[in-house]
């Protein structure tokens, strides 16, 4: 403590330097898992925060909703299914809508009122109790989509226009980085007539299940899968984890991801291994007069650990500075977690590679003292 | 210069010696660096007793081998043959985990160049190495007590609190010494302590060594190369090749190197 702190003050500088580029990275990762999250939801808030515990697909869909649809004998084939409590048809569709004055695509989901699909993170108002009512996605409330709000979907030539009411807002239900509706299924079959008015039958893009109360929603998936010859079923999570877009985009953003958490603690590691080079001189003479080699690599490590935990803070200072901005209308919001988690990642790494300075201190010989030499490698 | 077996020279001449064991006795100390053909016998059967209090001065020329016979006393280089007692404490045998602590309790040390620690102040540098053996309480009080009585000994009161970049060549000596005398060891090993300094700052340095050995009935073992400063040692033991060569009396060296 007394070595390691005192070597601190005295050259508070390159320890501050060190901290301030340490704590720039850890913000970045922070901000770039943040903006993940962020995106995710965008693209999948809406499959995230519904109420299904299991979606069914069609199998050639991949996983895929804007390819999906559930025949008539395939939906009530899935109702039959053990461990299927209810199965509600889920119609799910990108539309140009008249909201705030303007045309703009949106997204419609069509649920059974009531039944599951219904969206979970409402934040004002309510949901859908009769047809023409929809829920929409918070983000979008102040571009034309508040309660009170009506939306309009924009008809094909030989279509009807179809116009909902905004009576709720929910959280995070975005769907392809669209405004989003969630509305009854009545509602978005007249949407899906309005823009095709010589559609013979609307059918459904996958089917919503609430399973029986204790059935394990993963196996009845698999047991759907199994059972209804052309579809898959997928829990919540994995519909959210499997689906397309999804993996695309954090596969790319776990590339970036890992070159911070490398380049973080290789930072660290190679300015301890300087910096014990440099004192090699001073660590040669305490070994000399008598210090164990023990303290003097603990020393070392409280300085990696005063180090990195000092970038922390900093990181979430500017994290949370970075939040109220609004991060870019992405909606960053700081969570305890991610960001106690990446600091422990982000010691751990550090500790791991302060190892080559470690072993350069334990490599001293004190014998080096009466040369002065000191500066063996 | 003259006989090439000195081997036992324990009866210094010296006023100060007291009657007490020896504070070091090196026997038949004998240094080979490397090995095969490349091998270099730096010290060749070196016996020297050091009583209680005595100062002995190591002289020799460049390369005579001073620096490995010091090291060999202090615990830090290890001899190829021969026996090294410390204060009564053999420790030809000891691990390296015992002779890390027999140089933090038993000895002192001044060396030829790195002698402080550049980011600790003063009071810091003879503070440090009872720091990091893990002094609390009591004995942290006692040692910050005792560091602040060694420099105001030593004059240093006023520089406790600066680095030694902060402090001239003379302070930085003196500060040296200070942590060498901080545990209280019954013997200080000094390599060529005025080699960097102006021979006036020099002579000064030598006397503060004298009186502060003198007081406390400290032995020392004074390795120079310069015969102007023997007169402060109690005898004079020469060093060339590796060999002893026979002790004189304080002052009486003559012919140089
Ligand atoms: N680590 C070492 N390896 C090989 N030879 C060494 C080593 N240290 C010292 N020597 C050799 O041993 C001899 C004595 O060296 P040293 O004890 O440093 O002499 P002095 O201190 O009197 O100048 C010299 O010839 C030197 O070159
Ligand atoms: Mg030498």
């Amino acid at each position: 403590m007394f070595l390691a702190l005192s070597e601190m003050r005295r050259a508070k500088v390159r320890f501050g330097l060190l901290a301030g580029a340490v704590g720039l990275l850890v913000f970045l990762i922070l901000f770039q898992q943040a903006l993940l999250t962020g995106l995710v939801n965008q693209f999948i808030g809406a499959l995230k925060n519904q109420s299904a515990d299991v979606l069914v697909f069609n199998a050639q869909a991949r996983k895929n909703l804007e390819g999906s649809i559930i025949l008539p004998d395939q939906a009530a084939a899935i109702a039959a299914v053990e461990g299927v409590d209810v199965a509600a048809p889920l119609g799910e569709g990108t539309f140009t809508v008249l909201a705030g004055g303007e045309e703009t695509d949106a997204v419609i989901f069509g649920y059974e009122l009531g039944g599951p699909g219904a969206p979970t993170t409402l934040i004002e108002g309510r949901l859908p109790e009769v047809g023409g009512e929809a829920v929409a996605s918070s983000r979008n409330a102040a571009d034309g989509f508040d309660i009170g709000d009506t939306v309009t979907v924009v008809p094909n030539p030989g279509g009807t226009a179809t116009t909902f009411t905004v009576v709720g807002l929910a959280r995070e239900i975005n769907y392809s980085v669209s405004p989003t509706l969630f509305t009854d299924f009545a509602g978005f079959e007249t949407a899906r007539r309005a823009v095709n008015p010589d559609a013979t039958q609307v059918l459904p893009s996958v089917m919503a299940v609430r399973v029986v109360a204790g059935a394990d929603p993963a196996e009845v998936a698999d047991a759907i899968t199994a059972a209804v010859e052309g579809t898959e079923g997928l829990t919540r999570q994995q519909a959210v984890d499997e689906s397309p877009g999804v993996a695309s985009v954090r596969q790319s953003f776990s590339v970036i991801l890992l070159l911070f958490y490398l380049v973080v603690p290789l930072v660290t590691g190679l300015f301890f291994l300087i910096v014990t080079f440099q004192k090699a001189g001073a660590l040669t003479l305490l070994r000399a007069i008598g210090s164990p080699a023990g303290p003097l690599v603990r020393s070392l490590l409280i300085q990696v650990v005063a180090v990195v935990l000092s970038g922390a803070v900093l990181a979430t200072g500017l994290f949370w500075l970075a939040s109220l901005g609004g991060g870019g209308g992405l909606g960053i919001t700081v969570e305890p977690m991610p960001v106690i988690t990446t600091t422990l990642v982000v010691l751990v790494l550090a500790l791991l590679t302060s190892f080559a300075a470690v072993r350069r201190v334990l490599r001293i010989d004190p014998i080096a003292a009466t040369t002065g030499a000191g500066v063996q490698v | 210069m003259s006989s090439s077996n000195p081997s036992d020279s324990s009866a210094p001449s010296g006023a100060a010696v007291l009657a007490t064991a020896p504070a070091l006795r090196l026997d038949g100390i004998r240094k080979v660096y490397g090995t095969g053909e490349n091998a270099i016998v730096a010290v060749d059967h070196a016996s020297l007793t050091v009583g209680g209090g005595e100062i002995v001065a190591l002289l020799g020329p460049s390369g005579s081998g001073k620096t490995t016979l010091l090291s060999i006393a202090g615990g830090l280089l290890a001899a190829t043959e021969g026996t090294v007692v410390v204060g009564g404490e053999d420790i030809s045998g000891h691990s390296p985990r015992e002779l890390t602590e027999f140089r933090r309790s038993k000895v002192g040390f001044v060396f030829q160049s790195v002698n402080l620690v550049p980011f600790l102040t003063a009071e810091e540098n003879l503070l440090v190495v009872s720091e990091l053996a893990g002094a609390r309480g009591a004995a942290r009080k006692q040692a910050r007590t005792r560091a602040k009585e060694l420099l105001a000994e030593l004059g240093l009161s006023h520089r406790a609190g600066n680095l030694p970049a902060q402090l001239s060549g003379g302070e930085r000596q003196r500060v040296a010494i200070g942590r060498a005398l901080f545990n209280s060891p019954a013997l200080v090993l000094f390599d060529e302590p005025t080699s960097a300094l102006d021979t006036k700052i020099g002579e000064q340095v030598m006397e503060l060594i004298q009186a502060e050995m003198r007081s406390r009935g400290t032995a020392s073992v004074i390795v120079t190369h310069d015969t102007r400063m023997t007169h402060y040692a109690d005898r004079t033991v020469r060093i060339v090749d590796g060999v002893l060569g026979l002790a004189d009396a304080a002052g009486d060296v003559s012919g140089d190197h």
